[in-house]
C-alpha cells in the first residue's frame, strides 16, 4: 500500500473514531456513585491497605481517602477510576481546583477540579500530610 | 529481492480495522452491551497502533536484515507450497506463544508489552494499542530457528501478520463463548479476555495468539468462568492516558531501579530480567504473590482455574 494512502487512512481513521466516539457522549469522566466505589478503585491500587476515610467530591468525580498506609486520591480516569497514594506530591492552586504534581512517571500530574470551598479544605488536609 | 513475496497483509487489514471498531460500537450503542468504548481510552490505543506501524516501517530494515542473514547461512530451503506456508503459520504460533509468555515473565519485555495491557477497557481499540518498543527486546532472535529450518524470512513475516490479524476480532466483549469445539482448539474472545484480566485468578494465563492449545499443552490455560467477570488493565493502572508515558513507562522504571544505589550487580539485573514485580527486598508484588495473598484471603479458590500450582 503507497505509504501516502496509509497515512491518511489512519489519521483520517483515527480522526473519524475520536469524533464519533466524543459525539456519542463517550467522553464524559466517570461519576462516583458513592464511597463504596471509591473504595473498590483504592483496593484495586492498593489491596494491602485499610481505608479509614473517604472523601468524595461534590462533582463526584474525585475523591480524597485516608488510608492505612497515607493520604491518597481517587480520580475519574476517562470512564474508569485510578488511585495514587500522595507521597512526594506537591499541591498547587489552578483555576477551579487543585493539581497534584507526583513523583510517579505513570501519574505525573493529577488535576482536581473542586467548589471553591473544597479547595481550602482538601488543601489545607494536603499540606498537613505531606 | 530475491525469492517469494507475499503483502503486508497488517497495512491491508487497516481498512478492515477500521470499519470492524465501527461496527462493533455500533453494535455496542444500539444493544447496550458488549462492551465499553471511552473516547481518550480508545484514542491513546489508536495512536498506539499507529506508533507500532510507523515503528515497522522505520525500523522493520533491521529484523529484515538479520532474518536475511540467518537465510545466507541456512542449508534449508523448503519452498513456497501451500503446506509449508500453514506449517510455517503453525510454528510460528508457537514461537508467538513462547515470546508472549517471554512478555509477561520477563520484565524487559513486559517493559514493551505491558502498554498493551494498559487500558481498563477491552474492545477492538485495545487490539491495536501494540508496542512500539518491540525491537528493543531482542525478541526476534526467537523467530531464528524457524528462517535456519527453512522457513523463507518473507514467509515467515507473512505469518506473523496474518497472526497479528487474528488476533485483532478476539478483542472483543461483544462475543460471548463459541461453539465448544473451537473454545477447544482456537484462540477466541472468552479465552484472550481471560488474558487481559488482571484479577489474581486470570494473572499469566493464556498466551496464545492463533491455537489456545499451546497454553493446554504447557499448563498456562484457564477458562473464563461466569462467576468471576473479567477485570481488566494492570495490577496497577495507569494514572495517565499519554501515548509516550504508555510506552516507555515500564522502561522508564526499569532504568530507575537499575540505578537505585546500594544494589549489588545480581540485584541490578535481576531488576531487568526476573518477573515483573520482582524487587530486592520484597516490597513488590509478582504474580505468584498476589495469587498467594488472594488465596490467604480466599482459601476456597485453591485448586480452581488459574489457582490449580498453589
Amino acid at each position: 500500500m503507497p505509504l501516502s494512502a496509509l497515512l491518511l487512512m489512519v489519521t483520517g481513521g483515527i480522526a473519524a473514531i475520536a469524533i464519533l466516539l466524543h459525539i456519542l457522549g463517550m467522553s464524559r469522566p466517570r461519576i462516583f456513585a458513592d464511597d463504596t466505589e471509591i473504595a473498590a478503585v483504592w483496593r484495586n491500587e492498593y489491596p494491602d491497605t485499610n481505608l479509614q476515610s473517604v472523601n468524595l467530591s461534590r462533582n463526584r468525580h474525585f475523591a480524597l481517602v485516608q488510608s492505612s498506609a497515607g493520604l491518597g486520591v481517587v480520580w475519574a480516569m476517562g470512564a474508569d477510576g485510578a488511585a495514587r497514594l500522595l507521597l512526594g506530591a506537591e499541591v498547587s492552586d489552578i483555576p477551579g481546583g487543585l493539581e497534584l504534581s507526583l513523583p510517579d512517571y505513570t501519574a505525573p500530574e493529577i488535576r482536581l477540579k473542586l467548589d471553591p470551598d473544597e479547595i481550602d479544605s482538601w488543601r489545607s488536609k494536603m499540606e498537613a500530610s505531606l | 529481492m530475491t525469492g517469494p513475496h507475499y503483502p503486508d497483509v497488517v497495512q491491508w487489514a487497516v481498512p478492515f480495522f477500521i470499519l470492524a471498531i465501527l461496527l462493533e460500537l455500533g453494535w455496542i450503542v444500539i444493544k447496550r452491551r458488549g462492551g465499553r468504548y471511552e473516547t481518550r481510552d480508545a484514542l491513546t490505543s489508536l495512536i498506539m497502533g499507529a506508533g507500532n506501524v510507523a515503528v515497522g516501517i522505520a525500523l522493520g530494515f533491521v529484523a529484515w536484515w538479520f532474518f536475511m542473514a540467518l537465510w545466507r547461512i541456512t542449508p534449508l530451503d523448503l519452498g513456497t507450497s501451500w503446506w509449508v506456508v500453514a506449517l510455517c503459520f503453525v510454528l510460528d504460533d508457537l514461537r508467538y506463544y513462547w515470546v508472549h509468555r517471554f512478555g509477561h515473565r520477563i520484565r524487559w519485555v513486559w517493559a514493551s508489552h505491558v502498554n498493551h495491557h494498559s487500558s481498563q477497557h477491552y474492545n477492538l481499540t485495545t487490539a491495536l494499542r501494540q508496542t512500539w518498543t518491540g525491537m528493543f527486546t531482542f525478541m526476534i532472535i526467537v523467530r531464528a530457528p524457524l528462517i535456519l529450518l527453512g522457513f523463507h524470512p518473507a514467509m515467515v513475516l507473512f505469518c506473523g501478520g496474518l497472526n497479528l490479524i487474528y488476533q485483532f476480532w478476539i478483542h472483543t466483549e461483544a462475543i460471548g463463548k463459541l461453539p465448544r469445539w473451537f473454545e477447544a482448539i482456537m484462540n477466541t474472545p472468552s479465552h484472550h479476555r481471560v488474558h487481559h484480566g488482571r484479577n489474581p485468578r486470570y494473572l499469566d494465563a493464556n498466551y496464545a495468539g492463533v491455537f489456545i492449545i499451546w497454553d493446554k499443552m504447557f499448563g498456562t490455560f484457564v477458562p473464563e468462568l461466569p462467576e468471576e467477570k473479567v477485570q481488566y488493565g494492570l495490577v496497577k493502572n495507569l494514572g495517565t492516558f499519554n501515548p509516550i508515558r504508555v510506552a516507555f513507562h515500564e522502561w522508564v522504571g526499569i532504568f530507575r531501579d537499575l540505578l537505585r544505589p546500594g544494589l549489588s550487580l545480581r540485584q541490578r539485573l535481576m531488576y531487568a530480567v526476573a518477573p515483573p514485580g520482582w524487587s530486592h527486598d520484597g516490597s513488590r508484588d509478582t504474580s505468584e504473590t498476589i495469587k498467594r495473598k488472594h488465596l490467604e484471603k480466599t482459601p476456597q479458590d485453591r485448586g480452581t482455574p488459574g489457582f490449580d500450582r498453589y
